[in-house]
């Protein structure tokens, strides 16, 4: 028995030790991440104090998100450590392109109850984003939009509402609005009538749709005024409105909340490394510095104590985070396997409703 | 009895902790046990494609999702037989008729491995979408945890009674997320008396169900609804029609429930087979009609949404859940009727609702209040459990507005199906076995002792060898007043008195006759003792003395008085 469990490891040790005994010190820790004022956050809350702690330095490299981009670069640019939607990374983990991560040690045994979610095979939330309603103060002085219902309902609330092209969100969101709890509403979607109902809820607002499909879009549709209402992420929003560009409110009911892993390329060379440095970012402190930096929320529940306020604006950040404990109303957790597994049926559903109209 | 166990009653101190630390033991044994039962069933779901959440996540494999619909469904059949056939020892399911029959009768409940092996077989059948209820087995396994502290002997009288009621009350208040209806249950349909020594221990027990449920694992309430009020006075005598209507499906479906096991068995010899063939069956219905598989609490909120059905779709479904339903309880699937009853019922309500707003052009407040009032008249039709009923709509919803117009539903719905057809499914059940309960409690008991039990040797026989003289003189020995003669094979023959000699015995008891008979035929009785003869052959057996007839009624009339009315 000793003979077997030690051979993997002599074979290991044989592979990695002349580089890494070498360069170690030297050699960057290269991080797949998102861009923008995402990398920026994590700059300073994570990559800079891991350099000062351990010496290493990072390197930032952007991405898509998708798993085509870390089958063909993740290899060939070195990538280390990467940050992905946990629908995408269980995909990735499933085709074998991420390695195995043993939660008992990482994030380690007392750690797993502080966590939200649990982590899972291949990757560890990280934080948590939500895609919101949000409204344009100026179109309702009156009678402002409060729940999720209020987003269909064009009598009262008239305007155009921008929504991503595609059937993310918006069918839960029609769901929601007939009444359907969010546990139930997953399970109703899985069904052919759940799927009619709520395309004909996305009927009633055909005509006062305006997609988009870049992110940015949604917010930048009520700012100038293209759109009265929008759904989109959060992070967004906040951005816009703290910026002082529009005035922009979310109505946190019905949000659908989506979590980001840490998780490690097979391609690595440098495995430990990267194990280092999960631990590092997922540490409570790490991870209450990044949401003081851009409103995406801790996963783990002792974070949130330590959050304060936004280092440059002066703005207390709790309240903006998805899943401040605040929060009233619905709040739909997104289910990633759900998501992963049925991304075609729904495409061509929603396909099929659109051409329908045209 | 009741004079002899008075003398073993602990003191009152120690029987009130013996009855708090059985309440909070039971509950907590049979609320995890509930928990465990339903987590185990929803895995299953999930893992074998009968959930529908699990199955849209295969649609890029219809063969796939088409192959499990047809075997999963067949293959938990043949595995429920096998398992019933092989390894239960009472060789069926069990359910609430067998705990009402161990309560009432103060008798143990089947054995512990029957009561395991019937709920493996309940989570087998459930988890492989079977049409059947998850309430009536996690019923009995509430009775199960309950039914252990019999064998502790402690001291207080109708403790293992009270025990068992606690597990139920436990079980459905954890499984309804409803600790109110989970207390009302234990009584309405398990204890069927509301004496303080029961009534306490059995709050207890349904609260820390309630807790554990709530607070340890912060399980979701079931059925959230969002329902504004009703709109139109009317709306409430639309609310009895509509339970009216309810009661007369519901006894359709009753009747069909009990007449598709014998059905079943005429078709099918071998009974392991059944259970099989009747998933088989619900299998190639799911094929066209995916909402009969398993548990459906998809369907159930589905039909809560307007427009969710077609009225042609509703009726299918109605008709296909009902046939199949009865099919698959019939045919020995472990499992019980309430929640099938459920859906039945809120897809009646959404139909009556689709016709009333429909067709009949009336304004209503939307179709949930429809569908649930309708859900909660045809289960309290089959379960002969009103208050539990509304108590359940209650907490399910926590809506007053909704619990208000689903009572009016329910009790119409509970006068016709009482008046037409029984309290319950469960007491025509029980009926069926010889413990009728549509007299009352006291009547039920009396007319399930037999008076065989009362035989004493006591009377004097008289045989063709034997002569007047000496009989005369056993008879004057003893202190009675006649012999029973008998004929040569032993058949009794008539009556012999010194004075009359011989005549025809003016009453004659069966074997199975019971007490209640007795007492009833009794009147204007003259005479020491009544003859009991075998009712194959007209054997002699012995006789029953009019005073021991009348101790073993008042023994029970005093046993049941002092149960109804004990405090402690």
């Amino acid at each position: 028995m000793p003979r077997f469990d030690l051979f993997p490891l002599v074979l290991l040790a044989l592979l990695l030790a002349p580089p890494l005994g070498a360069q170690d010190l030297g050699q960057d820790l290269t991080v797949a991440t998102w861009g923008g004022a995402y990398e920026a956050a994590q700059r300073e809350a994570v990559f800079a104090p891991f350099a000062e702690a351990t010496g290493q330095t990072v390197t930032p490299v952007q991405y898509d998100g998708t798993v085509a981009a870390l089958l063909d670069r993740a290899g060939p640019e070195g990538w280390d450590v990467i940050d992905m939607l946990a629908d995408q990374a269980r995909v990735a983990c499933a085709e074998g392109l991420l390695l195995r991560i043993d939660a008992r040690e990482l994030p380690g045994r007392e750690a797993l109850s502080d966590f939200m979610q649990p982590p899972t095979r291949c990757a560890i939330p990280q934080n948590v984003y939500a895609r919101v309603l949000a409204y344009d103060e100026r179109a309702f002085p009156g009678v402002k939009p409060t729940r999720i219902g209020d987003f269909f309902d064009t009598a009262r609330f008239p305007g155009k509402r921008a929504v991503q092209r595609g059937p993310d969100g918006i069918l839960e969101w029609a769901l929601l609005a007939e009444g359907v709890p969010p546990e139930q509403v997953y399970g109703l979607l899985s069904t052919d009538r759940g799927l009619r109902l709520a395309f004909r809820r996305l009927d009633t607002i055909r005509e006062d749709i305006i997609w988009w499909s870049d992110p940015a879009e949604p917010a930048e549709m009520l700012a100038d005024g293209r759109a009265v209402m929008a759904a989109g992420f959060n992070g967004r929003f906040f951005d816009m409105a703290v910026r002082g560009a529009a005035p922009l409110d979310i109505v946190w009911d019905g949000r659908i909340i989506g979590t980001e892993v840490w998780a490690i390329p097979a391609a690595t060379a440098r495995p430990q490394a990267a194990r280092d440095f999960l631990a590092f970012a997922l540490r409570p402190a790490a991870m209450a510095r990044f949401s003081e930096m851009i409103p995406y929320g801790p996963t783990r529940r002792s974070a949130f104590a330590q959050i304060g306020l936004n280092p440059v604006t002066g703005v207390p950040m709790r309240v903006h985070l998805p899943n401040a404990p605040q929060h009233g109303g619905r709040a739909l957790i997104r289910d990633s396997a759900w998501n992963a597994h049925t991304r075609d049926l729904r495409q061509r559903r929603f396909q099929a409703w659109l051409e329908r109209a045209e | 009895m009741s004079a002899a166990s008075h003398s073993k009653h602990a003191r009152p101190v120690i029987r009130m902790m013996i009855l708090t630390v059985t309440a909070l033991g039971v509950g907590a044994a049979a609320s995890f046990a509930a928990i465990a039962f339903v987590e185990l069933v929803s895995m299953l779901n999930s893992a074998l494609l009968v959930a529908p959440r699990a199955r849209v996540q295969w649609e890029r494999l219809p063969e796939l999702v088409i192959a499990a619909t047809l075997l999963v469904p067949t293959l938990g059949g043949l595995a429920v037989g096998l398992i019933h056939r092989h390894l239960s020892p009472e060789r069926r399911p069990l359910g609430p008729p067998d705990v009402i029959r161990a309560v009432q009768f103060h008798r143990p409940l089947p054995d512990a491995r029957s009561g395991l092996v019937s709920t493996l077989t309940a989570i087998l059948s459930l988890g492989t979408g079977a049409s059947v209820g998850q309430y009536g087995p996690m019923v009995y396994l509430g009775a199960l945890m309950g039914g252990a502290v019999r064998r502790l002997r402690m001291g207080v009288p109708n403790l293992a009674g009270i025990a068992i009621s606690c597990g139920v009350a436990a079980a459905i208040s954890t499984a309804f997320n409803a600790p109110i209806a989970g207390l009302v249950f234990a009584h309405e349909v398990v204890l069927r008396h509301y004496a303080t020594q029961a009534f306490a221990p059995v709050t207890v027990a349904s609260a820390t169900g309630y807790v554990i449920a709530n607070v340890v694992f912060e399980r979701p309430a079931l059925f959230l609804v969002e329902f504004a009020g009703v709109a139109h006075g009317y709306e409430f005598a639309l609310f009895a029609v509509m339970g009216l209507l309810v009661a007369l499906a519901a006894i359709g479906f009753m009747r069909l429930v009990l007449a598709c096991g014998p059905w079943v068995a005429g078709l099918i010899a071998h009974p392991a087979l059944r259970p099989g063939a009747a998933g088989l069956a619900v299998g190639l219905t799911a094929l066209a009609l995916p909402d009969v598989l398993g548990i459906g609490t998809e369907t159930l909120r589905f039909a809560t949404i307007e427009g969710a059905f077609g009225r042609g779709e509703l009726i299918v479904l109605i008709l296909a859940k009902i046939a199949l339903t009865a099919l698959c309880v019939g045919a020995g699937f472990s499992g019980g009727v309430f929640s099938p009853a459920l859906l039945i019922g809120s897809l009646i309500g959404a139909l009556f609702w689709t016709l009333a707003s429909g067709i009949g052009g009336i304004a209503t407040s939307g179709v949930a209040v429809y569908a649930i009032g309708a859900m909660m008249a045809f289960a309290s039709a089959v379960i002969g459990a009103p208050l539990t009923c509304i108590l359940i709509v209650f907490e399910l919803t926590r809506n007053y507005d909704i619990t208000i117009a689903a009572m009016v539903a329910v009790v119409f719905s509970n006068l016709v199906s009482h008046r037409l057809f029984g309290r319950s499914l469960f007491d025509v059940q029980l009926a069926r076995r010889g413990m009728d309960f549509s007299q009352g409690r006291d009547r039920a008991h009396l007319a399930a002792l037999p008076v065989r039990d009362l035989l004493s040797d006591a009377a004097v026989v008289m045989t063709p060898d034997d002569s007047p003289a000496e009989i005369d003189a056993k008879l004057a020995a003893r202190g009675w007043r006649q012999a029973f003669t008998l004929d040569a094979e032993g058949r009794l023959a008539g009556v012999y008195s010194p004075s009359e000699g011989q005549k025809p015995a003016s009453l004659i008891f069966d074997d199975d006759t019971s007490l209640a008979d007795a007492m009833e035929r009794m009147r204007g009785f003259v005479g020491d003792a009544v003859p009991v003869v075998a009712r194959d052959g007209g054997r002699y057996l012995g006789a029953v003395s009019e005073a021991d007839i009348v101790t073993a009624w008042l023994d029970h009339v005093a046993r049941i008085r002092e149960e109804e009315n004990a405090a402690l």
